[in-house]
């Protein structure tokens, strides 16, 4: 699922590696949680499927970017030079296709990276500088050598005793309580952690 | 299987965490030296282009018949070096080679300001550099437009596309690593500026996903531009018919050439930097190996490329190619260069088939500086020695370069070294990301053989 | 740049520059606008040339006929004046010695005009003074004190003239100083050689055979133009008619280049040989059968038994020309040899010489020596000429005239002999003089001025006048009443006749015979003449032999850059001079190209970069004047080395008792051509007669000419420009190449460019050697944009700066130029030119007054080349829809083809059906440069035809 400002009710636990993280996620996916979503300072293509993301349409928008690079490529060509300012060079042919190719190309793949490139930010929403996962105590290390799973609030089975004891179970470090609200986590995360 | 280990110790990731990113934190005194060195360098270059764009080309060496000599040698040289890192980083990940993700970064950055260099060259050949954009298709008052079937149009094209997309790869590689460098920062300035690069960044599983979509997608849009931009350079000389230029041969063989001299640039960074930064561990003997064996490869297709033209030189029976190839390179007026050049090109990098000599970092640093060396006099040979006799005898005359000449040269070698010395500096030098991913799987691997066992 | 710098500008009299040159220029401008009175025009009533022969192109610019004199022998010419500034020098078709062509040194005396090194203030000892007061010191009253009664103590030295007025001027003043002594020197020419009363002249159209011995006539003499023109129109259409050229000399000539059978031997051999000649045809009859045996060598045997030989099968039809090294006899044997041939009379005929003081020895500089050694020169005017540089070196005649009490230089710089005068009074142009003279026939012309001094410079007129008294004289008055009472034009309108046309009809002088055969008797049996010795008495010794340089003649042009930078027609050096080896003789030296050697006389040494010359004679060392200047002039000074300080004597062109050794020093020089031989390319091609005949209807073309179809966006015009250029033709005389440097506005670039190659000239004469090194077959190739019809350097261009016309013209758009120089990579003649430097910036005022302002100055970083003078293409087609009428291709001259002296070059369009340009392409001789390329010149080449009789006895 994509992971968004978690609502109230929400828990995340920090795992030591990564494949004690995977293993955790499998589980809770086998126990019919859904609102799942994991940080991790690498990608983990193990948990794709059981993540479940949907289908991205970044590679079809690549592909009407470079078909537009390319067809802009070459009209700018044909106006200039077949068009606007058409000129006797060398007797060369007006239209000179084959000359207009490598231009063309360029442009295709020029427009294609393009869209690659802004449309990964556009659809990850990025830049965002503010997250309420970034409150969570010690969540820095999850760019270096932690991995959280964090568990929506909203899920179904979601519910403030048993989760954070799955969750332990699966050899969480931690558990604590992600609430989309600026205090709520923290002061959440200390009384998870008191009650252990 | 010891000698093909990617990654040598057991550190965990914080402690390989810091240890690649220790660069951004404490600074070597030979960071110190090399920087002003370089800095020196780059004064001259600036100097040279004042004087150029001051006085004239004419302060150059450049005459009739030699109307492009050096500074284009120095171009074409700069954008060869230029394809090693999009050739390692997209190639090889599309080849799905984990060994790239220990170099990746540095061969890109190379890359980037191999191609900032290259592009002023083109600029400050122009008579009137002042007027630089009358290449560029734009509306103008004067109604007129850029004429396309020149190759110098496309040149320009591939070039900034090649540019434009190697940084924008570059870029999107470094995210997460700057992620990682922001939430390690110790002054409140630099985790400041590292978030802001970062985008904010968190590293969750859709984050992830879809970012591998996306850099694989641009991965396989930068590998064919790898081919191009070179093939396109190329035709700057092919589509003339001066003997020594118009050959069908010229893409591919610059292809080649330009591939061998970045991999030769990416050996001669690579080699200090991990002495320097003890970064043995990450970017190991393996490494050197295996670019070691790509060299190879590459210098053997040049000297195929070498042997060919000449002998399509020979077989056409034309009187000016046989003239170009077979007379006025090897025993004109040039002679020794194109020895030297073949010397260097062609029996260089044979010493790799020697595994021992694979592995030696004075090995490969020496025969890196020779074809680095070989590759810009192939450049010299092509364009002057095939300029200075074409057609006509009467107008044969000889080149000899001025101060002016060698200061750009000079100079963009240390403008190139100080962009190198500040990227080191501050950006994370290696994809953290992968290695880790890398040093996971190599675990997993590990684990599961002994469980086989 | 700086180096340009120091050529052009000479710091202290910039102040002075920039203030007269913008009073001028403001006065250009405001007659731009319309506003009379500002411009330079000279105060009298001069009058415009209007009989254009359809060879000069109609434009906007006014043209006036004058006259250009050099070493006393008028050529007619008529120039170009935009708002009274003259920008263009034309060859004056009516004029006997001209017919049109002009040569390289009368092209670039127009930028001799705008010099900004000229005198400019009158000079005594030093310090600045006035016209009043030299006036003062020389006239009569004052003077005869000083000069005894009857004058004896007053000397002029003046250069050789042939000017009635100044002949009349110089009566009067005998009449004051009945004792004074009259001097005319120039150190080139046989001006006062004894029995130089009467000139040999000569019909070379007329000729089958033609042989010259150490004769140059076709590029050096006061009628080379003509003789150039008759000699081409003996071989202008091989299949009906080709001449024979042969030539025996030392070192190549322009005439030796265009030889047939040229034969390079020792000056003595020359003799020898011209008295075989003379020996077997003075005995009845050559003896044309069997091979002769001179003496001389195989090369010599076979050279003379083929001029016997064609003696014997072309009597009446044979012409036989001395040089001036042969001295006298060498004149007299062939005018005797002429005359025992039958060509006397209808090829070969006499006219007394038009020159002042002809013929007579006391004249001689020699006896102003004696005079002066004498201290019995109490006061000596020297008008021009610069004799204190230009005399021998042993002659010391600075020295002499140093010690003479009162001296004036009237000159156009202040030089060598004005260093040695007291008094120095700047000489007017003779663009700014008015006066008159004869051509070598005797044709009498009117020099009138197209500006008014412009460094406020005094006319020879004014000066002879002010010595007799009359120091306010208005030389037009003085020229036009000396007419008037000499009964030439007497009348207004027979003068007005005379100023329109630039020659006065009918004044040439008669024709008489030959009359040289009472010196024949004298000259035949002497082995050698002047200087001369026999080979076999010194086989090792090198002869050094002298002739002005084929740019800067004497030195007279020395200060000036076109000429300087002027590719020398045989080895291509510029930016100086250089002694010339043959590859035996350099061998022998241990020298060789750009080394300098060492040569020794018992009268001075020098030292000086050799060239090795292949087709040069064996231990000969070939000098020219003109170089190693020391007076004031900013380019003239430290080019090349001063010949003069070893020349024997005056008159005499051979030095035998020289020494010469290698100096251990090295020059790189300034040559524009490094390589020499086609490397079996062949752009040049040639095909001997027998050859030509075979091809002879040519097969029809292949291509048809390409309009463009059916891609042709810019529209196909009614004109499509083409040149043809006949190599057979070409005597290299390089006055296209000035020509085009004056009407293009082609920057000069000094010579630390030239040897980088970047020198500017759209259209330089390619020279290729071939074959053995002694005897080398020479090609010529006037090499210029080729106006591709499918030209490379179009399609490369990024910015479309290289276009083509509806017309056919290859444009080069000097505004849209960025400079990426790749046109000039992949034009396959390197004919494209690119702007280094501003090379316009450092110009003086004045030189800049020079441009034509039909063309764009080019600036920095700009590509240029050949347009095909497309600014007269334009005027002609504006003038002709101003008439409204159609536009003959005929009707545009480029600037190459009208200075051309053997109308070798030929252009016109296409379209034009009959025209020359057209027809020429029919010839059998016809091809394109470098035709596999597929680029389709615009430019035809002609092949030369080498009629050498070794050929056709073959054939």
């Amino acid at each position: 699922m994509r992971d968004r400002d978690w609502p109230a009710g929400s828990f995340a636990a920090e795992f030591a590696d990564a494949n004690a993280l995977v293993a955790a996620v499998r589980s809770l996916r086998a126990r019919g949680y859904s609102g799942i979503e994991t940080y991790s300072p690498m990608p983990l293509p193990e948990l794709d499927a059981t993540l479940r993301f949907r289908k991205s349409r970044l590679p079809a928008l690549v592909f009407v970017g470079g078909v537009a690079g390319g067809a802009i490529s070459y009209f700018i060509q044909w106006y200039a030079d077949v068009y606007a300012y058409p000129l006797n060079l060398g007797g060369r042919p007006v239209n000179a296709v084959t000359a207009f190719i490598i231009p063309t190309f360029e442009g295709t793949i020029l427009g294609a990276a393009l869209v690659a490139f802004f449309g990964l930010w556009f659809v990850l929403r990025l830049p965002t500088y503010w997250h309420s996962v970034f409150d969570l105590p010690g969540f820095e290390r999850a760019t270096v050598d932690r991995y959280w799973v964090a568990v929506s609030g909203e899920d179904a089975r979601a519910g403030a005793e048993v989760t954070p004891n799955e969750l332990r179970a699966l050899g969480a470090l931690r558990v604590v309580v992600l609430d989309g609200a600026e205090d709520a986590g923290a002061a959440g995360g200390v009384g998870l952690e008191g009650a252990r | 299987m010891n000698d093909r280990v990617l990654l040598h110790g057991n550190a965990g990731d914080a402690a390989l965490t810091d240890s690649l990113l220790a660069p951004l934190w404490r600074t070597p005194s030979l960071w110190w030296m090399l920087f002003v060195v370089s800095c020196a360098g780059t004064v001259l270059f600036v100097f040279s282009i004042y004087w150029t764009i001051a006085k004239g080309i004419g302060t150059w060496g450049n005459n009739i018949p030699v109307a492009w000599a050096f500074a284009i040698t120095d171009f074409v040289w700069w954008i060869g070096i230029g394809h090693a890192g999009t050739f390692i980083s997209a190639f090889l990940l599309l080849l799905n080679q984990k060994w790239r993700g220990s170099v990746n970064r540095v061969a890109e950055a190379m890359t980037i300001f191999a191609l900032v260099n290259a592009a002023m060259f083109p600029l400050l050949h122009l008579g009137r550099p002042w007027f630089f954009y009358w290449l560029a298709p734009y509306p103008a008052t004067m109604g007129v437009w850029p004429n396309f079937k020149s190759s110098l149009p496309w040149d320009v094209a591939a070039v900034t596309t090649y540019f434009t997309v190697s940084l924008l790869f570059w870029y999107m590689g470094l995210v997460p690593d700057l992620a990682s460098a922001r939430d390690r920062a110790v002054s409140r300035a630099r985790k400041l500026a590292y978030g802001i690069f970062a985008l904010g960044w968190r590293g969750s599983g859709y984050q992830w996903q879809r970012y591998r979509i996306a850099y694989v997608l641009l991965a396989a849009l930068a590998t064919p531009l790898v081919i191009s931009v070179h093939s396109v350079v190329s035709l700057d000389f092919a589509i003339a018919q001066l003997p020594g230029w118009h050959s069908t041969i010229f893409p591919p063989y610059f292809v080649v050439g330009a591939i061998y001299s970045g991999l030769a640039m990416v050996l001669m960074l690579l080699i200090p930097l991990r002495r320097a930064f003890h970064f043995e561990d990450v970017i190991t003997e393996a490494h050197l190996d295996r670019i070691a064996k790509l060299m190879l490869a590459m210098g053997l297709m040049l000297a195929y490329s070498y042997a060919m033209e000449t002998f399509m030189a020979w077989y056409s029976g034309d009187h000016f190619e046989r003239y170009t190839y077979l007379f006025s390179r090897p025993f004109g007026p040039y002679a020794v260069l194109y020895w030297i050049m073949t010397a260097l090109n062609v029996l260089t990098p044979n010493i790799f088939w020697s595994r021992r000599l694979r592995r030696s970092t004075p090995a490969l640093f020496i025969a890196s500086f020779g074809i680095l060396i070989g590759m810009w006099l192939e450049r010299f040979a092509i364009i002057v020695t095939s300029l200075n006799r074409d057609f006509l005898p009467s107008s044969w005359h000889f080149y000899a370069p001025s101060w002016v000449d060698f200061g750009l040269l000079a100079g963009s070698i240390g403008l190139f070294g100080m962009l190198f010395l500040l990227f080191i500096r501050y950006v994370p030098t290696v994809a953290l990301s992968e290695v880790k991913r890398l040093r996971l799987e190599l675990a997993n691997e590990a684990a599961g053989e002994v469980a086989g066992a | 740049m700086t180096d340009y710098a120091a050529l052009f500008t000479s710091a202290q009299e910039m102040d002075e520059v920039s203030r007269r040159s913008f009073l001028k220029l403001l006065g250009a401008s405001m007659a731009l606008a319309g506003v009379d009175g500002c411009t330079r025009m000279p105060a009298e009533k001069i009058l415009q040339y209007v009989e254009q022969p359809p060879e000069v192109t109609p434009g906007v610019a006014s043209h006036y006929a004058t006259a250009f004199s050099m070493d006393g022998y008028a050529t007619g010419l008529v120039v170009d004046s935009h708002e009274g500034r003259p920008t263009k020098i034309e060859g004056n078709p009516l004029h006997p010695a001209s017919l049109g062509a002009s040569t390289a040194q009368q092209q670039a005396s127009l930028l001799q005009l705008y010099d900004p090194d000229r005198g400019r203030r009158i000079v005594q000892d030093g310090r600045a003074s006035s016209w009043d007061a030299w006036a003062a010191e020389w006239t009569p009253s004052v003077a005869r004190s000083r000069v005894g009664s009857r004058g004896e103590g007053l000397h002029l030295l003046l250069e050789p003239t042939s000017s009635p007025t100044v002949a009349s001027l110089l009566d009067k003043l005998r009449g004051m100083y009945p004792g004074m002594g009259v001097y005319f020197y120039s150190p080139a020419g046989p001006a006062t050689m004894p029995g130089g009363a009467s000139l040999a002249q000569y019909d070379l159209s007329a000729a089958d055979v033609i042989v010259c011995f150490d004769a140059d006539p076709l590029a050096t003499g006061p009628m080379s133009l003509a003789y150039a023109r008759q000699f081409a129109d003996g071989r202008r259409h091989p299949a009906t008619r080709m001449n024979r050229l042969y030539v025996a000399e030392p070192a190549y000539t322009c005439t030796g280049m265009a030889a047939d059978d040229r034969l390079r031997c020792r000056p003595a051999v020359v003799q020898g040989l011209l008295e075989r000649v003379y020996a077997s045809v003075s005995h009845g009859g050559a003896s044309g059968a069997g091979a002769v045996s001179s003496g001389f060598g195989d090369g010599a045997d076979a050279w003379l038994t083929n001029v016997l030989a064609d003696i014997e099968s072309h009597r009446g039809r044979v012409v036989v020309i001395a040089g001036d090294r042969l001295g006298p006899q060498g004149q007299a044997l062939a005018a005797a040899i002429n005359g025992a041939i039958g060509a006397t009379g209808s090829l070969v005929w006499t006219t007394p010489s038009p020159l002042l003081g002809a013929g007579d020895a006391g004249s001689n500089l020699a006896k102003l020596k004696e005079a002066l050694d004498a201290n019995a020169v109490s006061s000596l005017v020297c008008i021009g000429g610069n004799a204190v540089y230009r005399s021998p070196g042993s002659l010391r005649l600075g020295d002499g005239i140093r010690r003479v009490a009162h001296s004036t230089y009237v000159g156009l710089h202040a030089d060598e002999t004005s260093q040695a005068s007291h008094w120095y009074v700047p000489l007017a142009h003779y663009l700014e003089s008015w006066g008159d003279a004869r051509a070598y026939d005797g044709t009498l012309s009117v020099v009138q001025p197209l500006v008014q001094p412009l460094f406020g410079a005094r006319q020879e007129v004014e000066v002879l006048s002010a010595l007799a008294g009359e120091a306010a004289a208005d030389p037009f008055t003085v020229v036009r009443s000396n007419w008037q009472s000499a009964g030439h034009a007497a009348s207004d309108d027979a003068w007005s006749e005379v100023l329109r046309k630039g020659v006065l009809e009918g004044s040439a002088y008669p024709r008489g015979a030959s009359g040289r055969s009472d010196s024949v008797a004298s000259a035949v049996g002497r082995t050698g003449g002047p200087g001369l010795r026999p080979v076999e008495d010194h086989p090792d010794g090198i002869d050094v032999i002298f002739a002005a340089d084929a740019r800067v003649h004497d030195g007279r042009f020395s200060n000036t850059a076109w000429l300087q930078e002027l590719p020398d027609p045989i080895t291509k050096l510029t930016w100086g001079n250089a002694g010339l080896l043959s590859p035996a003789t350099a061998r022998r030296l241990g020298v060789a190209t750009g080394d300098v050697v060492a040569i020794e006389r018992a009268g001075g040494s020098m030292r000086i970069p050799v060239i090795v010359s292949p087709g040069h004679a064996d231990n000969v060392l070939a000098l020219s004047f003109g170089y190693g200047r020391a007076g004031a002039e900013s380019v003239a000074r430290g080019i090349g080395a001063n010949a003069y300080e070893i020349w024997p004597a005056v008159g005499t062109f051979v030095a035998t008792d020289a020494t010469v050794r290698s100096a251990g020093a090295h020059r790189q020089l300034a040559i524009t051509q490094s390589h020499w031989s086609m490397d079996a390319r062949d752009p040049a091609q040639s095909l001997s007669l027998a050859e030509y005949q075979r091809k002879t209807p040519a097969p029809a073309r292949k291509r048809q000419l390409s309009l463009y179809q059916p891609d042709a966006p810019n529209g196909v015009a009614a004109q499509q420009w083409a040149m043809t250029i006949d190599l057979g033709n070409c005597i290299g005389c390089s006055a296209c190449v000035v020509a085009c440097q004056a009407e293009n506005n082609i920057p000069v670039v000094g010579p630390d460019d030239v040897r980088k190659s970047r020198e500017m000239h759209w259209l330089r004469i390619d020279r290729y050697l071939d074959g053995a090194e002694n005897d080398p077959a020479v090609s010529l190739q006037p090499m210029l944009c080729q106006q591709c019809e499918k030209a490379p350097c179009e399609y490369v261009c990024p910015v479309g700066a290289a276009t083509h016309s509806a017309d056919g013209l290859n444009e080069m758009v000097y505004n849209r130029c960025v400079g990426t120089r790749f046109c000039s990579n992949n034009c396959p003649y390197k004919v494209r030119r690119f702007n280094w430097f501003d090379y316009n910036a450092e110009l003086a005022e004045t030189e800049r007054m020079a441009k034509n302002p039909d063309v764009t100055v080019r600036e920095r970083g700009v590509m240029e080349k050949c347009t095909f003078c497309v600014q007269r293409i334009r005027e002609a087609e504006i003038s002709s829809q101003v008439d409204g009428r159609a536009l003959r291709g005929s009707e545009v001259v480029t600037a190459c083809a009208q200075a051309c002296p053997t109308r070798a070059i030929v252009f016109g369009s296409l379209t034009d059906p009959g025209s020359e340009v057209v027809t020429s392409r029919a010839d059998a001789r016809a091809y394109q440069v470098l035709e596999e390329l597929g680029t389709e010149p615009r430019v035809q080449y002609l092949a030369r035809i080498r009629n050498a009789r070794a050929a056709e006895e073959q054939a």
